[in-house]
């Protein structure tokens, strides 16, 4: 599914490529269907990304599965995205993601706030770090975590 | 410090149109305009800089900008790699934060130099907050009238337009980067042919790095001689290092090249207190780790870190100190390309996996003694066997972690625990 | 030429050429799984790594672009560490299950294993295990086997023109895959078998069912289409196992339709006609070939023979009979003095057909700059000659459409013309009137006063402006009225235009039924005259009316009349060929036979039989030669196939039609009356017996199609809707079909079209 406003949205994208190469803009097409369609993408999702770019609804979902932005399950409101490569490593944020974790856990968040171990988010003078939804929050400890999850509504 | 692409970073509104005109912004970009610059004149300059490319491989960016088809009838294209993900690597971020302007024009300046008229800036998708700055940058170069059709009348076009990634490392790779903006899965393609005559939409493209791209208009303003001189012999100018891991004050340094690590380490505050310097990886984590003795007598150059048996890479400089288990570390890094590797070739689709899992099962505890001569066995056939570089950036940290650690590579296997860690929490005891 | 030099011998080859071409022509070995020479190259797998002197890495043989001088190393011990490197990386999670597998003996990966594996592996970790899907009834999956080489997926973009697989995930998850359930069966989906190099895609049909090692291949040449693909029938025990593609570049490449891979799952279906039959006093009886022919005889010579009444005498056949059947039943009708004999069964008017050359090599369909496809859906009538077609298109050349639906093309034509049937030859007037303006020539008293529309305009155009035109004539228009002078037209824009026809309006093996004289002649009647005429008798070879004809019940009521006698030579039993005929002789079909098929281009290729025909059933070349005997007509002794083939080929065939194109008058009424047209069509896996019984096609997406298609206002004329049937097939309304026209694609049997 893609709303009449992603629609939009989508066109200004396809303007910015070559006459013929709006397939350039599945990228975002994706990204945008995806937040219409409540966090993740489905089968409609698909296709419909497919329909309005006029591409194989395969080669569609060979870039839905490639990148790692896209959702094919239901997500949570709020996605921590935990960096823990090695500058972050370094800096003790396998012991955050452990707290963050467990305190999600215990205060029962896990319909609002669920958390993703990835690689490198290119933050890494703020190490330890993590992205929740499009916002980067750097150099944590408990502390700062603390306030970020009880200000998540 | 901070002379080239950090120039505004200390500045109010750093990002600004107004900050970025204070500091000469533009003025390059206007005198092309203007007709007093030749595409000749740019690459002579650029060739003395010394400037050479800074996502990471270090090709000299006037050489790669003689090298496009310039005259060549039908639509070429300029396009920016601001998809940095390497672990370790974080300049790129800022610049885009806090120099947007100064990655414009020097896109600007490439299109004029290789007769492009459209420029594409790729931008990693989880740089939500540089993108929107580049955006409102871009705005604001249109809406001065320094982009689009017929610019000043001159008769020239520029048309600069942002490519939003979605999360994959392997888009870094310049042709992966193309296949992505074409709307595609991030695969690097075969090379030759070579983006300079098959690039993006199968058109002569350039493609350089945000640091590069940002470094022309300074360079161009002050001359190639006066950035080759901020640096030394093979590595003109200066360069960003990102800083990072075990240091007290962590940060991005524009800083001349051939600085002493160890000046550069004091810059980032030193190693944590109480704790010693034991081990550096010079240029993101694909690049071979040093001890501390070797790291301590180096400088940061190409050539200086070179003879050290490294590479200056990114510039992205992480630091560890006598408390990192170099098992783990190695694991954390492996996990990172089997995670990243694209799949496309076999041996790095295979490969990657299989050096992870055999360091996963060392931490575990289930390691085997003939473990070390497999791994060091399987990186080898990977190297120089697949399409792109992330192959061999899998296997080198691997090689490297085990030519200098081996110690604690075997005493994991032996005692199904890490040496280090049992040092630490004996620390922690005391 | 550039000379390189290879293991140190010194090769010459072409600039731009990649390496792995050079030293396949040189014979020299180097592995490969991704690399094929009809695909685009990947260079992804890194099997084909070769040391180059002075480069530091190996580099791979198939992106590797040669130059002058260059040094390359196929077998020393650089190239072969890195194969060998490549070659443990393939196999670490690449099953061990060989003896369960159907690829095993005719395996890639299995052969270069034995020169580049290691017997034991260094893997000991889990390997990795992937799900399949069920992706319909061609294709069985195997995907943990996979080796990623993306072969079937580059298949799907660059030959079929649709992209059914892909390539999911990433890293080692990345996987090879159609998007969720969607099947795959596409009407050329099944080359994806023939170059998947590991058991990862294979035969559903075959599954299970013999080892290669096991089986004979017998080369073969199919007859579904005009285009006569190379094949290889692979056969045990006497039965027809699997079909595989056999390269022809002239021909085929190294692809063929789905229709050719899986038709012979028919020959082993039940309904074969096993046994001769006479029926005496209504009632069948299995009887021995003797008794059977000699009743033949006897029936005949009561009907036509001793009476002199012989041209109450008429032979018909199926389009997918052999040369040298249609030779011979052509020869013994000739020979007791008839030429009642024809293969034209589904045309309504056979004195005003098409009689359009085919003058165009398929090889030359790739380099052409223009194309203008009437009356057509080529990509499932002729799946070949479409890929010609788009490989062109794929190239920079131009083809337009001029259609009565719009269909689903594989390339995207620049203009679908979809023009109502009876507007069509007014349009073809315009494009000719234009054309004689524009080069001068006389315009025809008849087109003077015509006002060409723009259409016409645009299309005479782009043929004067072409350098290689072609214009192709399918089979949609073959019953239209005004069909004769359609042919006339493209005959003569052709000819001002410079451009070349290919008529495919007839498939099968039909050149083969022209050039064995399988027609009627000046003096015979006609497949249609036949059976308004009262014949006495009959033969009738391998054809089931209620398919075959344009009038089905006229032939069936033609056929029951009580006081004629039929000899029906079948393939398949049949209920309404047991109702008529009085003798049912069991022949063979596809690849039991040796024959010969001519293709659109005039080629003759002679095929041999693979296997015998099943229970008593013979082919039926050698039934015409032992009735030829027992009619004692002269020139009868034949000890083989061949000799059938030479005389059939030097043979001068009669005139094939009683209109001569190129003197048509297009005189003819321009001012065509209205009315709505029925374009009647087969379903690709429908058009012929063997199809018919084979159960694989028929389950597919094409297997199914079924549909009378027309736009609302022509239903509304009808009084039709949705949810009726017309002609017995499900109405579909579609405003891509042109006015005034119902297009009927049926899989099933045809009714009553007399309009």
């Amino acid at each position: 599914m893609i709303s009449e406003k992603s629609k939009q949205t989508i066109d200004k994208w396809i303007a910015k490529y070559p006459k013929g190469q709006q397939q350039s803009a599945v990228m975002e097409a994706l990204k945008l269907s995806q937040i219409d369609n409540g966090g993740y993408l489905d089968k409609k999702c698909i296709e419909a990304v497919a329909d309005y770019l006029d591409m194989s609804v395969i080669s569609v979902a060979e870039v839905a599965t490639f990148y790692e932005n896209y959702n094919h399950k239901p997500v949570a409101k709020y996605t921590v995205r935990f960096c823990h490569n090695i500058s972050c490593m370094l800096n003790g944020a396998d012991n955050l993601i452990d707290y963050l974790e467990a305190k999600i856990n215990a205060e029962k968040l896990g319909e609002l706030v669920q958390v993703k171990k990835v690689e490198c988010l290119g933050a890494c003078v703020g190490a330890p770090m993590c992205q929740i939804n499009d916002d980067y929050f750097e150099n944590l400890n408990e502390q700062k975590i603390n306030e970020i999850i009880s200000g998540l509504k | 410090m901070n002379e080239v692409c950090f120039k505004t970073i200390d500045q109010d509104n750093p990002h600004t149109l107004a900050t970025y005109k204070k500091n000469g912004g533009y003025q390059i970009w206007r005198e092309i305009l203007a007709g007093k610059w030749t595409p000749e004149k740019i690459i002579d300059e650029l060739k003395t800089s010394g400037l050479r490319g800074r996502g990471g491989a270090g090709f000299p960016t006037g050489l790669k900008w003689s090298f496009m088809p310039r005259n060549q009838a039908g639509q070429k294209f300029v396009v920016c790699n601001s998809d940095e993900g390497e672990p370790g690597t974080c300049k790129d971020r800022d610049i885009l934060r806090f120099n947007p302007h100064a990655v414009i024009e020097g896109m600007a300046i490439g299109g004029f130099v290789m007769g492009a008229t459209v420029g594409y800036n790729y931008i990693r998708g989880e740089f939500k907050e540089p993108f929107y700055r580049f955006e409102a940058a871009l705005a604001q170069a249109y809406e001065l009238g320094l982009l689009g059709k017929n610019i000043h009348g001159s008769g020239m076009s520029f048309d600069l337009y942002s490519h939003l990634g979605a999360g994959a490392y392997i888009c870094g790779e310049e042709t992966a980067l193309l296949e992505s903006i074409e709307g595609k899965k991030g695969q690097p393609r075969f090379k030759p042919p070579f983006p300079a005559n098959v690039g993006l939409f199968g058109k002569p493209t350039t493609i350089n790095n945000t640091e590069s791209f940002a470094s022309v208009p300074s360079i161009l303003s002050h001359g190639g001689q006066w950035f080759a001189d901020l640096g030394v012999k093979n590595s003109g100018g200066v360069k960003l290092f990102s800083v990072t891991g075990h240091v007290q004050k962590p940060a991005n340094f524009e800083v001349p090249m051939g600085i002493p690590f160890k000046d550069l380490l004091k810059m980032a505050g030193g190693v944590r207190s109480g704790r010693t310097l034991k081990a550096v990886i010079p240029g993101g984590s694909s690049t071979p780790v040093l001890t501390a003795e070797v790291a301590m007598n180096m400088t940061m150059d190409y050539d200086s870190i070179e003879h050290a048996g490294s590479m200056l890479g990114a510039g992205s400089v992480i630091v560890m100190d006598d408390s990192t288990c170099m098992v783990k570390a190695l694991t954390r890094l492996a996990h990172f390309y089997y995670d990243e590797s694209c799949g496309q070739c076999t041996p790095c689709r295979e490969g990657t996996g299989w050096l992870y899992r055999i360091l996963k099962r060392i931490i575990d505890g289930n390691g085997k003694a003939a473990d070390i001569d497999l791994l060091l066995s399987v990186q080898d056939k990977i190297i120089g066997n697949t399409i792109c570089a992330l192959g061999d950036a899998a296997a080198m940290p691997v090689e490297s972690f085990l030519r200098h650690f081996r110690d604690e590579f075997d005493h994991y296997i032996k005692h199904g625990k890490s040496i280090i860690e049992v040092k630490n929490s004996g620390e922690n005891i005391k | 030429m550039l000379e390189i030099e290879i293991d140190g011998a010194k090769v010459s080859a072409d600039p731009g050429e990649m390496l792995i071409a050079v030293t396949d022509r040189a014979g020299i070995r180097v592995p490969r799984f991704c690399y094929h020479k009809h695909l685009s190259i990947a260079a992804n797998c890194r099997m084909c790594l070769v040391d180059i002197e002075g480069s530091p890495k190996p580099k791979p043989a198939c992106s590797t672009p040669i130059a002058e001088g260059m040094k390359i190393w196929t077998h020393n011990d650089k190239t072969k560490i890195s194969q060998k490197a490549v070659m443990e990386f393939l196999l670490i999670n690449h099953p061990l299950d060989c003896p369960i597998c159907d690829q095993g003996g005719e395996c890639e990966l299995q052969d270069v294993a034995m020169d580049y594996g290691a017997d034991i592996s260094r893997f000991t970790e889990g390997k990795r295990i992937v799900e399949d899907k069920d992706i319909g009834a061609l294709i069985q999956t195997d995907m943990t086997r996979c080796i990623h080489c993306t072969r079937c997926v580059r298949f799907g973009d660059e030959i079929a023109g649709v992209m059914e697989m892909g390539a999911t995930g990433r890293g080692e998850n990345l996987k090879i895959e159609p998007f969720l359930a969607y099947g795959i069966d596409s009407e050329l989906s099944g080359n994806m078998i023939d170059i998947c190099p590991v058991g990862a895609l294979t035969s559903k049909p075959f599954r299970y069912e013999l080892r290669s090692w096991q089986m004979q291949s017998v080369a073969g040449v199919s007859r579904h289409d005009l285009v006569g693909s190379n094949l290889l029938s692979q056969t045990y025990k006497g039965k027809v196992k699997r079909i595989v593609a056999r390269e022809n570049s002239d021909i085929n490449e190294t692809w063929i339709a789905d229709r050719e891979r899986f038709s012979y799952q028919g020959l082993s279906h039940e309904n074969r006609l096993l046994m001769p039959q006479i029926k005496i006093e209504g009632k069948w009886q299995e009887v021995t070939w003797n008794v059977a022919l000699d009743f033949a005889l006897k029936g005949l010579n009561n009907a036509v023979l001793n009476n002199k009444q012989t041209d109450r005498l008429g032979a018909l056949a199926t389009n997918t009979a052999t040369l040298e059947e249609f030779y011979l039943l052509q020869k013994i009708l000739r020979g007791v003095g008839t030429q009642n004999i024809d293969y034209r069964l589904n045309i309504k008017d056979l004195d005003a057909t098409i009689n359009l050359p085919s003058n165009i090599k398929l090889t030359d369909l790739e380099t052409l700059d223009y194309g203008l496809i009437i009356g057509a859906n080529l990509r499932l009538e002729q799946p070949l000659i479409n890929h010609r077609l788009r490989k062109a298109v794929l190239s920079g050349a131009m083809v337009d459409v001029v259609n009565v639906a719009e269909f689903d093309f594989n390339y995207q034509p620049n203009n679908h013309n979809i023009i109502a049937p009876n507007q069509i030859a007014l349009l073809l007037a315009g494009v000719l009137k234009v054309v004689l303006e524009s080069t001068q020539a006389e315009v025809l008293p008849d087109l003077q006063n015509l006002n060409p529309n723009a259409t016409a305009k645009q299309l005479a155009a782009r043929l004067l402006r072409a350098d290689n035109a072609v214009i192709v004539l399918g089979e949609h228009l073959l019953n239209i009225p005004q069909v004769a002078i359609i042919a006339a037209l493209i005959t003569q824009i052709a000819q001002h235009t410079d451009s070349k026809t290919l008529n495919t309006s007839l498939s099968a093996n039909s050149k083969a039924a022209d050039l064995a004289g399988f027609t009627p002649g000046r003096d015979g009647l006609d497949a249609n005259t036949m059976l308004t005429a009262q014949l006495k008798a009959y033969i009738l070879l391998d054809i089931y009316p209620q398919y075959d004809f344009y009038n089905s019940p006229k032939a069936i009521e033609a056929f029951n009349n009580a006081d004629t006698f039929i000899i029906a030579l079948n393939s398949f039993k049949d209920e309404v060929v047991l109702e008529y005929a009085d003798i049912l002789l069991p022949i063979a079909n596809f690849y039991e036979s040796p024959g010969s098929h001519v293709n659109i281009e005039g080629l003759v290729q002679s095929f041999p039989a693979a296997v015998s025909a099943p229970g008593e059933a013979k082919p039926a070349w050698k039934v015409f030669k032992v009735l030829a005997d027992l009619l004692q007509l002269p020139g009868f002794d034949y000890t083989a196939n061949q000799q059938i083939t030479s005389e059939a080929t030097m043979h001068q065939n009669p005139k094939l039609s009683k209109v001569d194109v190129s003197k048509v008058d297009v005189s003819i009424d321009l001012t065509m009356k209205k009315g709505i047209d029925i374009i009647w069509q087969k379903s690709p896996y429908a058009i012929d017996v063997l199809l018919r019984h084979s159960p694989a096609l028929q389950m597919t997406k094409i297997g199914q199609i079924n549909t009378a298609s027309m736009n609302a206002a022509t239903a509304k004329k009808l009084k039709l809707t949705q949810t009726d049937d017309y002609l017995g097939v499900p109405v579909v309304l579609s405003e891509t079909v042109a006015d005034d026209c119902v297009f009927i694609n049926a899989n099933r049997q045809t009714w009553d079209r007399g309009q």
